[in-house]
Protein backbone atom coordinates (compact mmCIF):
# COMPACT_ATOMS: atom_id res chain seq x y z
CA UNK A 1 0.00 0.00 0.00
CA UNK A 2 0.90 3.43 -1.05
CA UNK A 3 -1.19 6.37 -0.29
CA UNK A 4 -0.04 9.86 -0.27
CA UNK A 5 -1.13 12.00 2.96
CA UNK A 6 -2.01 15.14 1.00
CA UNK A 7 -2.82 17.34 3.94
CA UNK A 8 -3.97 17.52 7.15
CA UNK A 9 -5.93 19.82 9.61
CA UNK A 10 -7.44 19.82 12.85
CA UNK A 11 -9.52 22.13 15.38
CA UNK A 12 -8.07 23.37 18.49
CA UNK A 13 -9.76 20.08 20.68
CA UNK A 14 -11.89 20.89 24.25
CA UNK A 15 -14.83 22.42 25.14
CA UNK A 16 -16.18 24.38 22.54
CA UNK A 17 -19.33 25.75 23.29
CA UNK A 18 -18.99 28.60 20.97
CA UNK A 19 -19.29 26.06 17.64
CA UNK A 20 -21.33 24.06 16.04
CA UNK A 21 -20.20 20.31 14.12
CA UNK A 22 -20.23 22.45 11.21
CA UNK A 23 -18.45 24.90 12.09
CA UNK A 24 -15.65 22.65 13.52
CA UNK A 25 -15.84 20.35 10.30
CA UNK A 26 -15.27 23.86 8.38
CA UNK A 27 -12.28 24.65 10.39
CA UNK A 28 -11.12 20.82 10.15
CA UNK A 29 -11.16 20.73 6.61
CA UNK A 30 -9.88 24.47 5.01
CA UNK A 31 -6.79 23.74 7.36
CA UNK A 32 -6.21 20.20 5.34
CA UNK A 33 -7.14 21.91 1.77
CA UNK A 34 -4.61 24.71 2.38
CA UNK A 35 -2.19 22.42 3.63
CA UNK A 36 -2.81 19.52 0.66
CA UNK A 37 -2.50 22.98 -1.84
CA UNK A 38 -5.63 21.25 -3.72
CA UNK A 39 -8.61 23.17 -4.67
CA UNK A 40 -11.87 22.10 -2.88
CA UNK A 41 -13.28 20.63 -6.64
CA UNK A 42 -10.53 17.86 -6.55
CA UNK A 43 -11.40 16.24 -4.37
CA UNK A 44 -13.83 13.62 -4.84
CA UNK A 45 -15.26 12.06 -2.08
CA UNK A 46 -15.79 12.14 1.71
CA UNK A 47 -15.63 9.92 4.42
CA UNK A 48 -17.11 11.44 7.53
CA UNK A 49 -16.05 9.39 11.06
CA UNK A 50 -18.66 10.27 13.80
CA UNK A 51 -20.41 7.98 16.36
CA UNK A 52 -22.62 10.33 18.68
CA UNK A 53 -24.46 12.59 16.57
CA UNK A 54 -27.56 10.40 15.40
CA UNK A 55 -28.06 9.83 19.60
CA UNK A 56 -26.93 12.76 21.13
CA UNK A 57 -27.66 15.70 18.58
CA UNK A 58 -30.63 13.75 16.54
CA UNK A 59 -28.88 14.27 13.17
CA UNK A 60 -28.07 11.70 10.76
CA UNK A 61 -26.96 11.59 7.03
CA UNK A 62 -23.84 13.17 8.05
CA UNK A 63 -21.80 12.61 4.40
CA UNK A 64 -24.62 14.99 3.06
CA UNK A 65 -24.87 16.98 5.78
CA UNK A 66 -20.85 18.36 5.57
CA UNK A 67 -20.88 17.45 1.90
CA UNK A 68 -23.49 20.87 1.77
CA UNK A 69 -21.26 22.64 4.33
CA UNK A 70 -18.16 22.29 2.27
CA UNK A 71 -20.12 23.62 -0.89
CA UNK A 72 -19.67 20.09 -2.74
CA UNK A 73 -21.77 17.57 -4.58
CA UNK A 74 -19.72 14.72 -4.20
CA UNK A 75 -20.63 10.95 -3.11
CA UNK A 76 -20.12 11.23 0.76
CA UNK A 77 -20.50 8.43 3.32
CA UNK A 78 -20.75 8.45 6.91
CA UNK A 79 -18.54 5.49 8.61
CA UNK A 80 -19.27 4.35 12.28
CA UNK A 81 -17.31 2.10 14.14
CA UNK A 82 -18.00 3.69 18.06
CA UNK A 83 -14.57 5.19 18.91
CA UNK A 84 -12.54 3.70 15.60
CA UNK A 85 -14.70 5.34 13.54
CA UNK A 86 -11.93 8.20 12.28
CA UNK A 87 -9.81 4.71 11.68
CA UNK A 88 -12.34 2.97 9.76
CA UNK A 89 -12.70 5.96 7.73
CA UNK A 90 -9.31 6.20 6.97
CA UNK A 91 -9.32 2.50 5.97
CA UNK A 92 -12.51 2.98 3.92
CA UNK A 93 -10.87 5.86 2.26
CA UNK A 94 -7.74 4.10 1.41
CA UNK A 95 -9.85 1.31 -0.36
CA UNK A 96 -11.75 3.60 -2.38
CA UNK A 97 -8.04 5.08 -3.69
CA UNK A 98 -6.83 1.41 -4.27
CA UNK A 99 -10.31 0.39 -5.96
CA UNK A 100 -9.05 3.16 -8.65
CA UNK A 101 -12.48 4.96 -8.82
CA UNK A 102 -10.93 8.07 -6.83
CA UNK A 103 -7.52 9.98 -7.02
CA UNK A 104 -8.43 12.46 -4.45
CA UNK A 105 -10.09 12.03 -1.00
CA UNK A 106 -11.37 13.70 2.22
CA UNK A 107 -11.84 11.67 5.13
CA UNK A 108 -13.32 13.27 8.05
CA UNK A 109 -13.46 12.72 11.74
CA UNK A 110 -15.68 15.11 13.70
CA UNK A 111 -17.95 14.97 17.26
CA UNK A 112 -19.55 17.47 19.67
CA UNK A 113 -20.17 15.93 22.94
CA UNK A 114 -20.01 18.83 25.53
CA UNK A 115 -23.29 19.60 24.72
CA UNK A 116 -25.01 17.47 26.58
CA UNK A 117 -25.27 16.14 30.31
CA UNK A 118 -22.69 13.56 31.27
CA UNK A 119 -24.85 10.69 31.97
CA UNK A 120 -26.30 11.13 28.52
CA UNK A 121 -23.39 11.53 26.99
CA UNK A 122 -22.24 8.14 29.33
CA UNK A 123 -25.44 6.49 27.87
CA UNK A 124 -25.10 6.89 23.96
CA UNK A 125 -21.58 5.67 24.17
CA UNK A 126 -22.81 2.61 25.61
CA UNK A 127 -23.87 2.04 22.33
CA UNK A 128 -20.67 0.34 21.54
CA UNK A 129 -21.09 -2.06 23.99
CA UNK A 130 -23.34 -5.33 24.12
CA UNK A 131 -26.46 -5.26 25.03
CA UNK A 132 -26.04 -6.99 28.43
CA UNK A 133 -23.69 -4.56 29.11
CA UNK A 134 -26.46 -1.89 28.93
CA UNK A 135 -28.85 -3.62 31.11
CA UNK A 136 -26.02 -4.20 33.44
CA UNK A 137 -25.48 -0.46 33.95
CA UNK A 138 -21.64 -0.71 32.88
CA UNK A 139 -20.42 2.27 31.74
CA UNK A 140 -17.00 2.26 29.25
CA UNK A 141 -14.82 3.33 32.78
CA UNK A 142 -16.61 0.46 34.26
CA UNK A 143 -15.23 -1.97 31.49
CA UNK A 144 -11.97 -0.89 31.14
CA UNK A 145 -11.92 -0.88 35.36
CA UNK A 146 -12.89 -4.63 35.05
CA UNK A 147 -9.92 -5.21 32.64
CA UNK A 148 -7.91 -3.02 34.39
CA UNK A 149 -8.51 -5.34 37.66
CA UNK A 150 -7.96 -8.91 35.70
CA UNK A 151 -4.66 -6.99 34.74
CA UNK A 152 -3.43 -6.20 38.12
CA UNK A 153 -4.88 -9.40 39.28
CA UNK A 154 -2.54 -11.73 36.35
CA UNK A 155 0.82 -9.39 36.30
CA UNK A 156 0.82 -6.82 39.49
CA UNK A 157 0.15 -4.14 37.63
CA UNK A 158 -0.84 -0.97 40.24
CA UNK A 159 -2.95 1.64 40.21
CA UNK A 160 0.70 3.92 40.33
CA UNK A 161 1.70 2.08 36.93
CA UNK A 162 -2.14 3.25 35.57
CA UNK A 163 -1.45 6.66 36.70
CA UNK A 164 2.11 6.98 34.88
CA UNK A 165 0.47 6.73 31.89
CA UNK A 166 -1.38 9.57 32.69
CA UNK A 167 1.54 11.78 34.04
CA UNK A 168 3.37 10.55 30.43
CA UNK A 169 0.49 11.86 28.37
CA UNK A 170 -0.13 14.96 30.39
CA UNK A 171 3.06 16.13 29.76
CA UNK A 172 2.72 15.26 25.93
CA UNK A 173 -0.17 17.60 26.22
CA UNK A 174 1.73 20.47 27.77
CA UNK A 175 3.61 20.62 24.75
CA UNK A 176 0.55 20.38 22.42
CA UNK A 177 -1.32 23.81 21.54
CA UNK A 178 -4.45 21.94 20.20
CA UNK A 179 -4.54 20.12 23.06
CA UNK A 180 -7.54 20.10 25.46
CA UNK A 181 -5.32 19.82 28.67
CA UNK A 182 -2.03 21.53 27.89
CA UNK A 183 -0.72 21.15 31.50
CA UNK A 184 1.41 18.85 33.08
CA UNK A 185 0.01 16.72 35.83
CA UNK A 186 1.88 15.10 39.10
CA UNK A 187 1.51 11.50 39.91
CA UNK A 188 0.14 12.21 43.48
CA UNK A 189 -2.96 14.50 41.56
CA UNK A 190 -3.70 11.59 40.00
CA UNK A 191 -3.79 9.12 42.40
CA UNK A 192 -5.44 11.46 45.06
CA UNK A 193 -8.49 11.90 42.68
CA UNK A 194 -11.65 10.19 43.26
CA UNK A 195 -12.89 6.91 41.83
CA UNK A 196 -15.15 6.62 38.92
CA UNK A 197 -15.28 2.92 38.82
CA UNK A 198 -12.61 1.08 40.68
CA UNK A 199 -9.97 0.55 40.08
CA UNK A 200 -9.84 3.47 37.84
CA UNK A 201 -9.65 7.40 38.79
CA UNK A 202 -10.91 10.44 37.24
CA UNK A 203 -7.72 11.28 35.69
CA UNK A 204 -7.14 7.48 34.77
CA UNK A 205 -10.32 8.69 32.15
CA UNK A 206 -9.83 10.09 28.77
CA UNK A 207 -12.00 13.55 28.98
CA UNK A 208 -15.31 14.41 26.69
CA UNK A 209 -14.14 16.79 24.08
CA UNK A 210 -15.43 18.91 20.85
CA UNK A 211 -13.23 18.39 17.78
CA UNK A 212 -12.37 17.68 14.53
CA UNK A 213 -9.56 16.62 12.18
CA UNK A 214 -9.79 16.07 8.26
CA UNK A 215 -6.76 14.26 5.85
CA UNK A 216 -6.90 14.33 2.45
CA UNK A 217 -5.36 11.31 0.95
CA UNK A 218 -4.46 11.07 -2.30
CA UNK A 219 -2.83 8.33 -5.20
CA UNK A 220 -0.18 10.88 -6.19
CA UNK A 221 3.27 9.24 -5.41
CA UNK A 222 5.03 12.94 -4.25
CA UNK A 223 2.92 13.44 -1.18
CA UNK A 224 3.91 16.27 1.17
CA UNK A 225 5.96 14.24 2.95
CA UNK A 226 4.20 11.22 4.52
CA UNK A 227 2.56 7.91 2.90
CA UNK A 228 0.44 5.61 4.13
CA UNK A 229 1.71 2.13 3.96
CA UNK A 230 -0.56 -0.47 5.97
CA UNK A 231 -3.77 0.15 7.13
CA UNK A 232 -5.54 -3.14 8.70
CA UNK A 233 -8.76 -3.31 10.68
CA UNK A 234 -9.59 -6.39 12.93
CA UNK A 235 -12.97 -6.66 14.93
CA UNK A 236 -13.95 -9.03 18.24
CA UNK A 237 -17.19 -9.89 20.54
CA UNK A 238 -18.69 -6.79 21.43
CA UNK A 239 -19.23 -7.54 24.73
CA UNK A 240 -16.04 -8.69 27.38
CA UNK A 241 -18.00 -11.32 29.01
CA UNK A 242 -17.37 -13.06 25.30
CA UNK A 243 -13.65 -12.95 25.34
CA UNK A 244 -11.40 -15.70 26.21
CA UNK A 245 -8.79 -13.29 28.05
CA UNK A 246 -9.80 -10.18 29.84
CA UNK A 247 -6.23 -9.29 30.02
CA UNK A 248 -5.57 -9.12 25.96
CA UNK A 249 -7.43 -7.21 23.44
CA UNK A 250 -7.07 -9.88 20.58
CA UNK A 251 -8.31 -7.72 17.40
CA UNK A 252 -5.32 -4.98 18.96
CA UNK A 253 -2.68 -7.57 18.28
CA UNK A 254 -4.45 -9.26 15.07
CA UNK A 255 -5.05 -5.84 13.21
CA UNK A 256 -0.84 -4.67 14.55
CA UNK A 257 0.45 -8.13 13.17
CA UNK A 258 -1.00 -8.00 9.67
CA UNK A 259 -0.18 -3.80 9.42
CA UNK A 260 3.29 -4.89 10.24
CA UNK A 261 3.63 -7.60 7.78
CA UNK A 262 1.72 -5.62 5.50
CA UNK A 263 4.17 -2.72 5.94
CA UNK A 264 7.14 -4.69 5.55
CA UNK A 265 8.67 -3.42 8.57
CA UNK A 266 10.03 -4.87 12.37
CA UNK A 267 8.21 -3.17 15.45
CA UNK A 268 11.67 -2.03 16.74
CA UNK A 269 11.57 0.59 13.19
CA UNK A 270 8.61 2.24 15.00
CA UNK A 271 9.93 5.92 15.78
CA UNK A 272 6.41 6.68 17.14
CA UNK A 273 2.84 5.75 17.73
CA UNK A 274 -0.09 7.20 18.81
CA UNK A 275 -2.22 4.42 20.93
CA UNK A 276 -5.83 4.38 21.72
CA UNK A 277 -5.59 5.33 25.51
CA UNK A 278 -9.22 6.02 26.48
CA UNK A 279 -8.12 4.89 29.81
CA UNK A 280 -4.46 4.53 31.57
CA UNK A 281 -4.83 1.11 31.52
CA UNK A 282 -5.63 0.85 27.31
CA UNK A 283 -2.62 2.31 26.90
CA UNK A 284 -1.00 -0.57 28.77
CA UNK A 285 -2.97 -3.09 27.12
CA UNK A 286 -2.11 -2.38 23.67
CA UNK A 287 1.96 -1.64 24.51
CA UNK A 288 1.62 -5.02 25.67
CA UNK A 289 -0.51 -6.51 22.70
CA UNK A 290 1.30 -4.80 19.85
CA UNK A 291 4.18 -6.40 21.05
CA UNK A 292 6.37 -3.11 22.49
CA UNK A 293 6.57 -5.03 25.64
CA UNK A 294 6.06 -8.23 27.27
CA UNK A 295 2.89 -8.97 28.95
CA UNK A 296 2.88 -7.57 31.95
CA UNK A 297 5.36 -5.61 31.59
CA UNK A 298 4.35 -2.58 30.00
CA UNK A 299 3.15 -0.87 33.20
CA UNK A 300 6.46 -0.56 34.83
CA UNK A 301 8.25 0.65 31.88
CA UNK A 302 5.93 3.41 31.63
CA UNK A 303 6.65 4.31 35.26
CA UNK A 304 10.80 4.35 34.16
CA UNK A 305 9.70 6.77 31.05
CA UNK A 306 10.31 4.64 28.31
CA UNK A 307 7.94 5.66 26.20
CA UNK A 308 8.32 9.35 27.03
CA UNK A 309 9.39 12.21 24.90
CA UNK A 310 13.35 12.59 25.58
CA UNK A 311 13.76 9.47 27.68
CA UNK A 312 12.47 7.02 25.12
CA UNK A 313 15.33 4.71 24.07
CA UNK A 314 13.40 4.23 20.89
CA UNK A 315 9.59 4.45 20.19
CA UNK A 316 7.65 7.01 21.65
CA UNK A 317 3.96 6.90 22.67
CA UNK A 318 1.26 9.24 22.21
CA UNK A 319 3.37 12.78 21.70
CA UNK A 320 -0.44 14.14 20.64
CA UNK A 321 -0.62 13.73 24.74
CA UNK A 322 -3.48 11.01 23.48
CA UNK A 323 -6.50 10.88 23.79
CA UNK A 324 -6.35 11.22 27.82
CA UNK A 325 -4.38 14.66 27.29
CA UNK A 326 -5.22 15.83 23.97
CA UNK A 327 -8.78 14.94 24.77
CA UNK A 328 -10.91 12.30 22.76
CA UNK A 329 -13.55 13.70 20.68
CA UNK A 330 -14.56 9.65 19.46
CA UNK A 331 -15.34 10.10 16.04
CA UNK A 332 -12.59 12.30 15.30
CA UNK A 333 -9.56 10.67 17.50
CA UNK A 334 -8.47 8.33 14.78
CA UNK A 335 -8.10 11.02 12.15
CA UNK A 336 -6.26 13.22 15.02
CA UNK A 337 -4.10 10.62 15.31
CA UNK A 338 -3.06 9.95 11.36
CA UNK A 339 -3.14 13.71 11.53
CA UNK A 340 0.25 13.89 14.38
CA UNK A 341 1.63 10.90 12.95
CA UNK A 342 1.56 12.83 9.45
CA UNK A 343 2.95 16.36 11.33
CA UNK A 344 5.54 14.42 13.28
CA UNK A 345 7.10 12.83 10.01
CA UNK A 346 6.77 16.40 8.40
CA UNK A 347 8.67 17.78 11.34
CA UNK A 348 6.25 20.01 11.95
CA UNK A 349 5.54 19.19 15.93
CA UNK A 350 8.01 21.80 17.25
CA UNK A 351 8.66 21.49 20.85
CA UNK A 352 7.62 18.19 20.75
CA UNK A 353 8.58 16.43 18.01
CA UNK A 354 10.75 13.91 17.88
CA UNK A 355 14.47 13.72 15.36
CA UNK A 356 14.55 12.12 12.54
CA UNK A 357 11.42 10.58 12.75
CA UNK A 358 10.47 8.21 9.46
CA UNK A 359 8.25 5.78 10.75
CA UNK A 360 4.71 6.14 12.44
CA UNK A 361 2.07 4.05 13.82
CA UNK A 362 -1.83 4.54 15.04
CA UNK A 363 -3.78 1.74 16.71
CA UNK A 364 -7.47 3.14 17.39
CA UNK A 365 -10.02 1.13 19.37
CA UNK A 366 -13.88 1.01 19.71
CA UNK A 367 -15.74 -0.09 22.54
CA UNK A 368 -13.58 -2.20 24.81
CA UNK A 369 -11.53 -3.82 21.79
CA UNK A 370 -14.75 -4.77 19.41
CA UNK A 371 -12.92 -2.76 16.48
CA UNK A 372 -9.20 -2.13 16.26
CA UNK A 373 -7.83 -0.17 13.17
CA UNK A 374 -4.03 0.20 12.77
CA UNK A 375 -2.11 2.27 10.17
CA UNK A 376 1.45 2.35 9.82
CA UNK A 377 2.80 5.83 8.09
CA UNK A 378 6.19 6.40 6.25
CA UNK A 379 8.04 9.70 6.02
CA UNK A 380 8.67 10.12 2.12
CA UNK B 1 -34.40 3.05 23.50
CA UNK B 2 -35.89 -0.17 25.82
CA UNK B 3 -39.43 -0.96 24.22
CA UNK B 4 -42.04 -3.25 25.56
CA UNK B 5 -41.19 -5.59 22.55
CA UNK B 6 -37.82 -5.81 23.52
CA UNK B 7 -38.64 -6.78 27.31
CA UNK B 8 -40.68 -9.27 26.25
CA UNK B 9 -38.41 -10.76 23.29
CA UNK B 10 -35.33 -11.22 26.51
CA UNK B 11 -37.82 -13.14 29.16
CA UNK B 12 -36.48 -16.13 27.26
CA UNK B 13 -32.87 -15.84 28.20
CA UNK B 14 -33.52 -14.61 31.58
CA UNK B 15 -35.53 -18.22 32.25
CA UNK B 16 -32.07 -19.99 30.89
CA UNK B 17 -29.88 -17.95 33.80
CA UNK B 18 -32.07 -17.99 36.88
CA UNK B 19 -30.81 -20.42 39.47
CA UNK B 20 -27.58 -20.86 38.37
CA UNK B 21 -24.43 -20.47 40.26
CA UNK B 22 -21.29 -18.55 38.86
CA UNK B 23 -17.90 -17.28 39.96
CA UNK B 24 -16.73 -13.68 39.39
CA UNK B 25 -13.81 -13.07 37.15
CA UNK B 26 -13.48 -9.21 37.46
CA UNK B 27 -15.42 -6.35 38.82
CA UNK B 28 -15.91 -3.06 39.44
CA UNK B 29 -17.37 -0.38 41.73
CA UNK B 30 -19.32 1.65 39.79
CA UNK B 31 -19.70 5.47 41.21
CA UNK B 32 -20.74 7.44 38.07
CA UNK B 33 -23.78 6.18 36.48
CA UNK B 34 -25.38 6.16 33.00
CA UNK B 35 -28.82 7.30 32.56
CA UNK B 36 -31.48 5.17 34.05
CA UNK B 37 -29.30 3.90 37.18
CA UNK B 38 -28.95 7.09 39.45
CA UNK B 39 -31.45 5.18 41.82
CA UNK B 40 -29.16 2.34 42.28
CA UNK B 41 -25.66 4.03 42.57
CA UNK B 42 -23.40 3.41 43.42
CA UNK B 43 -23.54 -0.28 42.73
CA UNK B 44 -20.73 -3.43 41.69
CA UNK B 45 -20.47 -4.65 38.63
CA UNK B 46 -18.72 -7.92 37.50
CA UNK B 47 -17.85 -10.50 35.16
CA UNK B 48 -18.87 -14.13 36.08
CA UNK B 49 -18.32 -17.51 34.75
CA UNK B 50 -21.71 -19.49 34.78
CA UNK B 51 -19.94 -22.11 33.14
CA UNK B 52 -16.28 -22.80 31.37
CA UNK B 53 -17.89 -21.59 27.99
CA UNK B 54 -21.16 -19.22 29.33
CA UNK B 55 -20.18 -15.77 30.92
CA UNK B 56 -22.34 -12.71 31.68
CA UNK B 57 -21.57 -9.14 32.73
CA UNK B 58 -23.76 -8.36 35.33
CA UNK B 59 -24.39 -6.50 38.76
CA UNK B 60 -23.62 -7.70 41.79
CA UNK B 61 -26.57 -7.10 44.42
CA UNK B 62 -26.76 -7.36 48.01
CA UNK B 63 -23.15 -7.27 48.81
CA UNK B 64 -21.73 -8.04 52.20
CA UNK B 65 -18.40 -6.00 52.70
CA UNK B 66 -16.90 -5.91 49.30
CA UNK B 67 -16.42 -8.56 46.22
CA UNK B 68 -13.12 -10.41 45.12
CA UNK B 69 -12.24 -12.26 42.29
CA UNK B 70 -13.09 -16.05 42.86
CA UNK B 71 -15.96 -15.51 44.56
CA UNK B 72 -18.87 -17.91 44.61
CA UNK B 73 -22.23 -15.94 43.23
CA UNK B 74 -25.78 -16.73 42.24
CA UNK B 75 -28.39 -15.48 39.99
CA UNK B 76 -31.04 -13.61 41.02
CA UNK B 77 -34.49 -11.88 39.26
CA UNK B 78 -34.13 -7.76 39.76
CA UNK B 79 -35.16 -4.77 38.29
CA UNK B 80 -32.57 -3.92 35.78
CA UNK B 81 -33.24 0.04 34.24
CA UNK B 82 -35.43 2.83 35.69
CA UNK B 83 -38.96 2.13 34.37
CA UNK B 84 -39.70 3.11 30.50
CA UNK B 85 -42.29 5.41 29.60
CA UNK B 86 -44.34 2.59 28.14
CA UNK B 87 -44.64 1.88 31.91
CA UNK B 88 -42.86 -1.55 31.99
CA UNK B 89 -40.72 -2.64 34.35
CA UNK B 90 -37.32 -4.14 33.34
CA UNK B 91 -36.35 -6.68 34.77
CA UNK B 92 -33.45 -9.31 34.51
CA UNK B 93 -30.40 -10.96 35.99
CA UNK B 94 -27.96 -10.38 39.14
CA UNK B 95 -26.09 -11.88 40.68
CA UNK B 96 -25.70 -12.09 44.63
CA UNK B 97 -22.63 -13.69 46.94
CA UNK B 98 -23.35 -17.00 48.15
Amino acid sequence: MNIAIQGTGMTQFGERWGLSPRALARDAVQQAIADARIEKKHIQAMYVANMLSGMLGMQGHLGALFAEELGLSIPAYTIEGACASGGLALHTACLSILSGEYETVLVLGVEKMTDHKPEQVSSALMGAGSNEERLAGATFPALYAMLARSHMDTYGTTEKDFASVAVKNHFHASLNPKAQYQKVLSLEQILHSPYVADPLKLLDCSPVTDGAAAVILSKKTTSHGAKIVASQVATDTLGLAERKSLTTLVATAQASQKAISQAGISLSDVDVVEIHDCFTIAEILALEDIGFTKKGEAGDLVTRDAFTLGKAKRTVVNTSGGLKGCGHPVGATGVKQLVEIADQLRGRCAHRQIHDAAVGMTHNVGGTGATVVVHIVKKE
Amino acid sequence: MLSPVKIWRNQKYIAKRLNRTGKILSWSFVRVPPEGFSEQAPYFIAIVALSKSERICTQVVDVVKTIAIGQKVKTVLRRTIDVSHDGVIPYGIKVKQL
